[in-house]
């Protein structure tokens, strides 16, 4: 900054907004026709729904591509097994964890209902066992039967009894909510993966020399698509495996190019680039040895 | 000005009740800034089309959102960096990775003349800046954004955009020293 005083900053800095008004200058008119095209039908919907992403639904509705509607089924159930890891399974393992010592503690006491009513009738008594604090307080209160509560007059209790009960019976059906979700990222990733390799199958067995921009076009909307499941898979748990996320990290990023391809004009350079990127990382034999025997595209 | 801050509120309010004809009014308004400024940051008619039309796809979405606490179009200007950085970041992420497959393919217009002039060396020096100087340099010394424009639209203080334009500035005069005697001159 200071190491170059031998000219006037004054004269340079002028003389740098000026030449720097060339740099990257727009030639030509703005292509505004073009791009109101892209944009009026997102405008439509906008004013009769309100939607979050409307350019991947119009286009799919505007260009009649019902086989890649899978990728949206696809993509809301990825969403929704991200959104049940994230929202329920974490804090409700959470909310398990603080209460371990409640649930531990209960069958070490076995205390005749008749006891508790008469030795341990206090709120404060029962409620330091719930907290799992000190065991010097017996924690059978919350566990005498409801008729002996109601018996007892004791509201609190009941409604402790009955979070306890609740609690016990809800860790068989959340270690088989995790297993579900589990099952669907393995599902969704297979998919994926599926789909990732019928499309850049497709895109290399098209000869290049027959290749239009329609056509590229085409490749490039379906790579969006999968682009998008992609994207939420290495957000999702299903991307804790290093080898999967590898592969879905090359799969990104050659499926970012050929959806590069959709808007722009045709160039061999793109496409060798493309084509290098999937040589050099081995992606489609690595997509199939990934993808069990027998999975299909649909 | 105060007219056509009122006509652009009408045009909002008809465009959110569904007219398309204000959206086009609306988006002819403020088009050609937007392009002209993902083009400029971008370096790529494909790139700046895309930016600007999820430009304003993005604004028309939000367009319930919009309180009118700033001008339409330093609020529609935010969502255009917004956009066009991301973009540009993917875009260079991708890039980084590819440059060693294919270098001369990456920077084709960097090598037309064996010795580059001092626009192209000017280049040069700008696409080195870091991203938040050259951001800050583009918008301010070339767009003619104020730096509290800038700060809006870039969600940092005017402070900081003024530092980065410095030191923007400062460093690009260090990477075109050797053009000094130049600029002693005139």
């Amino acid at each position: 900054m200071t190491d170059t005083p031998q000219w006037n900053e004054e004269p340079m800095d002028a003389r740098l907004r000026d030449l720097a008004k060339e740099y990257n200058r727009p030639r030509g008119a703005v292509p505004r026709d073009a791009m109101w095209q892209a944009i009026a039908p997102s405008l439509r919907a906008a004013s009769t729904a309100d939607v979050t992403d409307l350019v991947p639904r119009i286009e799919r509705k505007r260009r009649h591509i019902a086989p890649y509607a899978w990728s949206a089924a696809l993509a809301a159930g990825l969403v929704f097994g991200i959104t049940l890891e994230r929202e329920v399974l974490a804090p409700r393992s959470a909310a398990r964890v603080a209460q371990a010592p409640v649930i531990t503690r209960t069958p070490r006491v076995a205390v005749d209902p008749r006891d508790t009513m008469s030795s341990h009738p206090t709120p404060g008594a029962t409620s330091g066992a719930t907290m799992g604090a000190s065991t010097s307080v017996s924690p059978a209160a919350s566990l005498v039967a409801p008729s002996t509560r109601i018996a007892s007059s004791s509201s609190r209790s009941a409604e402790r009894s009955s979070t306890m009960a609740g609690s016990r019976g809800d860790s068989a059906p959340s270690t088989a909510t995790t297993a579900d979700a589990q099952q669907l990222y393995r599902l969704a990733a297979r998919q994926t993966l599926v789909q990732a390799e019928a499309l850049l199958t497709a895109y290399r067995a098209d000869d290049a020399s027959q290749r239009d921009q329609e056509s590229m076009q085409q490749a490039g909307r379906w790579a969006r698509d999968v682009l998008t499941s992609t994207r939420l898979l290495l957000d999702s748990p299903a991307a804790k495996d290093p080898q999967f996320r590898a592969l879905f990290t090359d799969l990104e990023l050659v499926l970012a190019q050929i959806v590069q391809l959709s808007g722009a004009p045709l160039q061999a350079g793109e496409r060798e680039l493309i084509e290098r990127a999937m040589r050099d990382r081995d992606l489609l034999p690595r997509l199939r040895s990934a993808i069990p025997a027998g999975a299909t595209a649909e | 000005m105060d007219g056509q801050q009122l006509d652009e509120r009408q045009l909002i309010a008809r465009v959110c009740a569904g007219d398309e004809g204000a959206g086009r009014t609306l988006y002819d308004a403020h088009v050609d800034r937007v392009y002209w400024l993902a083009y400029r940051m971008s370096g790529r008619h494909e790139l700046a089309q895309d930016f600007t039309q999820d430009t304003f796809i993005r604004a028309f979405s939000k367009l319930q959102d919009y309180r009118g606490e700033a001008a339409f179009g330093s609020w529609l200007h935010t969502i255009a960096m917004s956009v066009i950085l991301n973009g540009l970041r993917k875009s260079k992420r991708f890039e980084q990775r590819e440059a060693v497959l294919d270098e001369a393919a990456m920077v084709p217009s960097l090598t037309r003349h064996a010795e580059p002039d001092l626009k192209e060396r000017l280049a040069q020096a700008i696409d080195a800046l870091p991203e938040g100087c050259r951001t800050v340099f583009l918008l301010h010394d070339v767009e003619g954004y104020t730096h509290e424009e800038i700060g809006g639209a870039l969600e940092i203080t005017a402070g900081t955009s003024k530092a980065q334009l410095s030191r923007a500035r400062a460093k690009l005069r260090e990477s075109l020293a050797d053009f000094a005697g130049e600029w002693v001159h005139d």
